[in-house]
């Protein structure tokens, strides 16, 4: 298997579920407002405690929106194979995820489809560690 | 008898014996901690599934005091320490930090490195005892001892604003922590927590989990370093 198409199957297992550091989800998202969004990648911040990443999206009224998207923290998603490039500005990328419930131009990426077509977890979850783990983390105990 | 001459001589070689005993550990290490040299190696950096409630594990909520159950039907994540970037506290460090922990062992210390905020415990394993007054800290004051494959830790003095997951399982400052780590094999550890807290829990209750071995080191970690949140974040409960 390739190291790109191990990257992609690491991606596709780890936990579908968000699971944030520093604070919990239901208080800043709503699970009951997901989105999809594409747009054109203006920046991506590779710091703790989350990843942050911004995209300008056109509305259709043909207005312009740069929406800014929350991730897991930097050191896990490190360890499930992203990089602080990543994403880099100009990508064209469509990013499911849940709406902040303040309303702002904010969302949890849940996922995030790169210009090649892989589709990454941008997420983080116990199960990413489990790739990366000799012992059995089972739950046998 | 003693030839008075001489006798400056052997006490000068018994007291460098003895010194050189003492040293060496001598009976004073032996007496105080009599399997340190059979302890198990726990060195190496671990991680232990996610679990941010807590009662998942325990497959029910804790036997909560009236007012136990009273905080935890009002608690809000919105309140949550860890989202003010404050220490994540003894227990839940392993069992919710996400990220892994390195354990660096000595006879004396055992010290449990979080990569969640950096933040660490030292757990005196040299057969002291609990300080006599002890003014909360973020992760207590821990002592341990080895029974066999099991170093078993005892910690009192936790501070009561740390949770003990991310789902708003609070403590007082009377909280008890018993935990065991038992050594399984080179990458396993079982690892049994009992909580025992008066005022919110009406007895102990125990969890237990697998803490597994990381291929992977510790990295870096500053919670303030681009902390957008807590501008969005919103009350869950009113």
């Amino acid at each position: 298997m390739s190291s790109a198409a191990a990257f992609l199957a690491l991606c596709l297992l780890s936990a579908p579920s968000l699971v944030f550091a520093h604070h919990g989800f239901s208080v800043e998202f709503d699970k009951d407002n997901p989105l999809t969004l594409t747009g054109t990648v203006t920046k991506m911040e590779f710091m703790n405690p989350h990843i942050y990443f911004y995209v300008d999206v056109k509305g259709k009224d043909g207005k312009v929106v740069n929406w800014a998207f929350e991730g897991g923290p930097p050191n896990v998603i490190y360890r499930q194979g992203w990089r602080k490039d990543t994403l880099k500005p100009g990508d064209v990328v469509t990013v499911k995820g849940f709406r902040a419930k303040d309303g702002t131009h904010l969302g949890a990426c849940s996922t995030v489809t790169l210009p090649d077509g892989r589709e990454l977890s941008a997420g983080s979850g116990a199960a990413s560690l489990g790739s990366n783990n000799p012992g059995a983390n089972s739950g046998k105990y | 008898m003693l030839n008075r001459s001489r006798f400056p001589i052997l006490f000068c070689v018994i007291l460098f014996g003895a010194f050189a005993f003492a040293r060496a550990g001598g009976l004073g290490t032996a007496a105080g901690n009599p399997q340190a040299s059979a302890a198990p190696d726990l060195n190496g950096v671990w991680s232990a599934p996610f679990t941010p409630d807590i009662s998942k594990a325990l497959g029910h909520q804790p036997p909560f005091t009236p007012y136990g159950a009273a905080r935890f039907a009002k608690e809000d994540e919105f309140d949550d320490p860890l989202t003010k970037c404050l220490p994540i506290g003894p227990a839940r460090g392993i069992q919710a930090g996400i990220m892994p922990f390195q354990i660096v062992q000595t006879p004396a210390v055992l010290a449990i490195l979080f990569e969640n905020q950096h933040t660490f415990r030292i757990i005196h394993t040299d057969g002291r005892s609990h300080p006599k007054d002890y003014d909360p800290t973020w992760f207590g004051d821990s002592i341990g001892k080895w029974e066999g494959d099991t170093l078993v830790v005892d910690t009192i003095g936790i501070d009561d604003r740390t949770w003990l997951d991310t789902a708003g399982h609070e403590h007082s400052n009377q909280l008890h922590l018993v935990e065991r780590f038992q050594k399984m094999d080179d990458n396993n550890i079982k690892w049994t927590v009992t909580f025992e807290d008066p005022k919110f829990f009406t007895a102990p209750w125990s969890v237990t989990l697998p803490i597994a071995r990381q291929n992977t080191e510790i990295m870096s970690y500053s919670c303030e370093e681009n902390e957008k949140d807590r501008e969005h974040l919103r009350r869950t409960k009113k």
